[in-house]
C-alpha cells in the first residue's frame, strides 16, 4: 500500500490533531462523568468541561473529514494537490483558530465576567451550545473552510475528472460550510435562536456530515474490498439522496415543543421516521460488499467501518427512532434520553467513520505493506463494549428520569441526585474503559508502521 | 458514459427540492413566531444576552435543548417566587444551602434582567410541553384516607418546594423527620413568620386560617 500522489500526506496532519482532540474529548469526558457524582470535582465547572467535550468532538471530525478529502481528491483526480503550502496554511489556520478558542473556554471557566459581551455575543464564549465558539473564531473557521475547499475544487479543476465520489464529497463539504452560517447571526427570540441553531446541528449531522460518510464510505469500500466503482457509486448515490430526502424535513423534530407551530409535529414526526431507511440501506451495501470481494488485505480497515455502518444505525437510526414521535417525545425531550442516543449516534455514525478512514489511508500515507492489527481490534473492542454500556446506562437514566420526572412528577434534582445515582457510577466506570481503549488506539496511531 | 446519472440527478435536483421546502416553512414559521409569545422588551433581550454571556446552556437545558445536567428552565419563572430566582442566581448556597450551581458572579441587575427573560420564556407557547405529569396526583394519594393535615399540605402545594418520602421539590428542606427536629410552638411561628425563625429563609407566610395551622403542625409533629 502506498500513495499515489505525494501531497496526499497533508492527510496525516489532519488526522494526528484529529486524534489528539479526540484524547483530549475522552479525558474531559470522563470529568465530565465524575461531575454528575460529585458536581465539585474539578476546577473548572461542568459548562466547561461540557463545552470542551462536544467542541473538541466536533473538530476533530471535521479535522478528520478535512484530512480525508486531501487524500481522496487527488486520488480521485489523478493528480497532485492545487497547492501544498496552502493546505499546511489552512491546517495550521485551524490549529491555532482550535487551541485560542479552547485556552477562551478555560480563561471563562477560571472567571466567568471575562465573557465579555462585544457586539452583542461573547468574546469567549457564545453560550450557544456545540457552536460555543465565538464570532472571532467562527470567522477563522469559514475562512480555513473556505481555503480548504478552494484547494480542492483548483485540484478538481486540474484535470476537471470529476467521479461520483469526489463531487459527492466535496458537495457534503460545501453543504457543511454553508450550513455554519446560519449559527453566526444574533436573534431576539430564544424560539428564532434555538430555531436556526439547529439548521446547523441537524442539517450538519442529519444531512451534510451524512452526505460526506456516503462518499467516504463508497471510497473505503473501493480502497478495501476492490469493489467496482459504478455500483459502489450508484448506491452512495441511493443513500445520500434518502439522507437529503428524509433528514432536511426531519429538522422537523426538533421543533414539536420550542415555540414553533404545531405543524411541525407532523412534518417532524413523519419525515424523521424515515431517517434510518439509508441508514440501513448503508449497512446493507457494506455487507453485500464485503461477502462478494473476500480478499481483503486491510482487516483493520474493514473491521472498522462494518462497525460503523452498524453502530450509526442501532445509534442514529434505532436509538434516534425510540423517541422522535411527538407521542412519545412528549415525554422523553430534554431527558437523558436524548443524551444516550447523541452518545452512541455520534459514536457509530462519526468517531468510528474517522477511525475507518484512518485506517484505511494511514498505511498507504506511511508505506506500510504489513502491519499488526492486534491493537487495532484491542481498541475497537474496548471502545465499542463501553459505548455499549455507556449508552445502556444513560438510556436507563433517562427511563427513570422520564418516569419519575415527568410522568409522577418528582423534581429534577431529586431524581437526578438521587434515584439516578448508580447510573452514573456505572456510566464512569465505562467512561474509564472507553478512554483506556481510546489510549490504545492513540498508541496504534502514533506508532503504526514505525515499529517493527 | 455515465450509468449513474438518473440517480445522480435524483440526488441534486430532490436534494435542492426538499431545501426549498424547508426554506417556505421556515419563512412561514419565523411569521408566526411573534404571534405564539409575548413581546420581547428590552430588558428580555438584555436577560437573554446575560444567559449568552454565562453560558447557562452548558448545563442547564431550555426549552428542552441543552446540557441535562440541572433543571430545565423554560417554565420556572412560573414556579418560583421571582424573589427566590433573583436571590438564588446572585448567590444560589444563600438562597438554598444544597444548591449545586456555583457563584458565577452574576450582579444583582444581570439576575433581573435574566428572571424577565426566564418569565418571557415561560409564556411561550411550546405545543403543551412540558406536559403535567399524568401520574402526579396517583403517586400522592396514600392508601387511606386523607387527614386534615395532609390535604392542607396538598392545598397550599407544599411539594412544591419540600420533600415528603423522597417526593416533591427541593427549594426548601425535606420534611419527612421534621416532626423529631421542631416542636409544635417552633412551627406554628414559623408558620407565621418564617423570617422570623430562619433569616434569609424565602419560604412565603402561609396564609391559611388558625384552625388550618393548627391542623398543619399537627400533621408536621407526625413527621418523625
Amino acid at each position: 500500500m502506498t500513495i499515489k500522489y505525494n501531497s496526499q500526506k497533508i492527510a496525516q496532519n489532519f488526522y494526528t490533531f484529529a486524534v489528539l482532540l479526540f484524547l483530549l474529548q475522552a479525558v474531559v469526558g470522563i470529568i465530565a462523568a465524575i461531575q454528575f457524582i460529585w458536581p465539585d470535582f474539578f476546577i473548572l465547572n461542568f459548562n466547561t468541561i461540557r463545552t470542551i467535550h462536544i467542541n473538541a468532538m466536533v473538530v476533530w471530525l471535521l479535522a478528520g473529514m478535512m484530512g480525508a478529502a486531501y487524500y481522496v481528491v487527488p486520488e480521485e483526480s489523478e493528480t497532485e494537490l492545487w497547492s501544498e503550502p496552502l493546505a499546511k496554511i489552512q491546517f495550521y489556520l485551524t490549529v491555532v483558530a482550535t487551541l485560542s478558542v479552547l485556552l477562551g473556554y478555560v480563561w471563562m471557566g477560571l472567571d466567568p465576567q471575562a465573557n465579555k459581551t462585544v457586539f452583542g455575543a461573547g468574546l469567549l464564549n457564545e453560550g450557544r451550545e456545540y457552536i460555543e465558539a465565538p464570532r472571532w473564531a467562527d470567522i477563522l473557521i469559514v475562512a480555513s473552510l473556505l481555503l480548504f475547499l478552494l484547494n480542492c475544487f483548483m485540484t478538481v479543476l486540474k484535470t476537471r475528472k470529476w467521479t461520483g465520489i469526489q463531487g459527492t464529497l466535496l458537495g457534503g463539504l460545501v453543504m457543511l460550510t454553508v450550513l455554519y452560517i446560519p449559527g453566526m447571526f444574533y436573534t431576539r427570540s430564544m424560539v428564532a435562536d434555538q430555531y436556526w441553531w439547529w439548521w446547523v446541528l441537524h442539517l450538519w449531522v442529519e444531512g451534510a456530515w451524512e452526505v460526506v460518510a456516503g462518499a467516504l464510505i463508497a471510497f473505503m469500500l473501493m480502497k478495501l474490498v476492490g469493489a467496482e466503482r459504478g455500483v459502489v457509486e450508484k448506491w452512495m448515490y441511493a443513500e445520500v439522496c434518502l439522507v437529503l430526502f428524509t433528514g432536511i424535513l426531519g429538522t422537523g423534530h426538533h421543533y414539536y415543543w420550542i415555540g414553533t407551530p404545531p405543524y411541525w409535529l407532523w412534518i417532524g414526526g413523519v419525515f424523521s421516521s424515515l431517517e434510518p431507511v439509508p441508514l440501513l440501506i448503508m449497512v446493507w451495501d457494506a455487507l453485500r460488499t464485503t461477502r462478494e470481494n473476500r480478499n481483503i488485505e486491510n482487516r483493520a480497515g474493514m473491521y472498522y467501518i462494518t462497525g460503523h455502518v452498524i453502530f450509526t444505525f442501532v445509534g442514529a437510526g434505532i436509538w434516534g427512532l425510540i423517541h422522535t414521535l411527538p407521542a412519545v417525545n412528549k415525554w422523553t425531550h430534554g431527558t437523558q434520553i436524548t443524551t444516550a442516543h447523541a452518545h452512541l449516534a455520534f459514536y457509530g455514525a462519526y468517531v468510528l467513520l474517522i477511525l475507518s478512514i484512518i485506517y484505511t489511508t494511514l498505511p498507504a500515507i506511511r508505506g506500510i505493506k504489513v502491519y499488526n492489527d492486534s491493537r487495532a481490534f484491542k481498541s475497537f473492542w474496548l471502545m465499542t463494549i463501553s459505548m455499549i454500556f455507556i449508552a445502556l446506562t444513560i438510556t436507563g437514566a433517562g427511563i427513570v428520569q422520564t418516569i419519575m420526572e415527568r410522568l409522577m412528577g418528582l423534581d429534577y434534582i431529586a431524581v437526578k441526585s438521587g434515584y439516578n445515582m448508580w447510573f452514573w457510577i456505572f456510566r464512569a466506570i465505562f467512561g474509564a474503559g472507553f478512554l483506556i481503549g481510546t489510549v490504545v488506539f492513540v498508541k496504534d496511531y502514533f506508532s503504526l508502521g514505525k515499529e517493527q | 458514459m455515465n450509468s449513474n446519472k438518473g440517480i445522480r440527478n435524483l440526488f441534486i435536483y430532490g436534494g435542492l427540492f426538499f431545501f426549498a421546502v424547508m426554506a417556505v416553512l421556515t419563512y412561514d414559521t419565523m411569521q408566526q413566531l411573534p404571534h405564539r409569545a409575548p413581546e420581547i422588551t428590552d430588558e428580555v433581550n438584555a436577560g437573554k444576552m446575560v444567559w449568552h454571556k454565562y453560558d447557562c446552556i452548558g448545563c442547564h437545558t431550555i426549552l428542552g435543548n441543552g446540557s441535562y445536567f440541572a433543571p430545565d428552565l423554560t417554565k420556572t419563572a412560573q414556579r418560583k417566587p421571582h424573589e427566590y430566582l433573583k436571590n438564588f442566581l446572585i448567590n444560589p448556597k444563600i438562597a438554598n444551602p444544597k444548591a449545586t450551581m456555583p457563584r458565577l458572579g452574576i450582579t444583582e441587575e444581570e439576575a433581573g434582567k435574566l428572571v424577565a427573560f426566564l418569565d418571557w420564556i415561560s409564556k411561550v407557547d411550546t405545543n403543551g410541553w412540558p406536559p403535567k405529569p399524568i401520574l402526579a396526583a396517583p403517586a400522592m394519594v396514600s392508601t387511606g384516607e386523607l387527614s386534615a393535615g395532609q390535604k392542607i399540605y396538598q392545598s397550599l402545594n407544599c411539594s412544591e418546594c419540600h420533600t415528603l418520602n423522597g417526593i416533591g421539590g427541593t427549594m426548601g428542606p425535606d420534611l419527612t423527620h421534621v416532626g423529631s427536629r421542631r416542636d409544635r410552638v417552633w412551627l406554628k411561628g414559623h408558620f407565621k413568620d418564617p423570617q422570623k425563625y430562619v433569616p434569609d429563609s424565602v419560604m412565603p407566610l402561609v396564609i391559611a386560617s388558625d384552625a388550618d395551622i393548627e391542623q398543619l403542625t399537627d400533621y408536621m409533629l407526625t413527621l418523625k
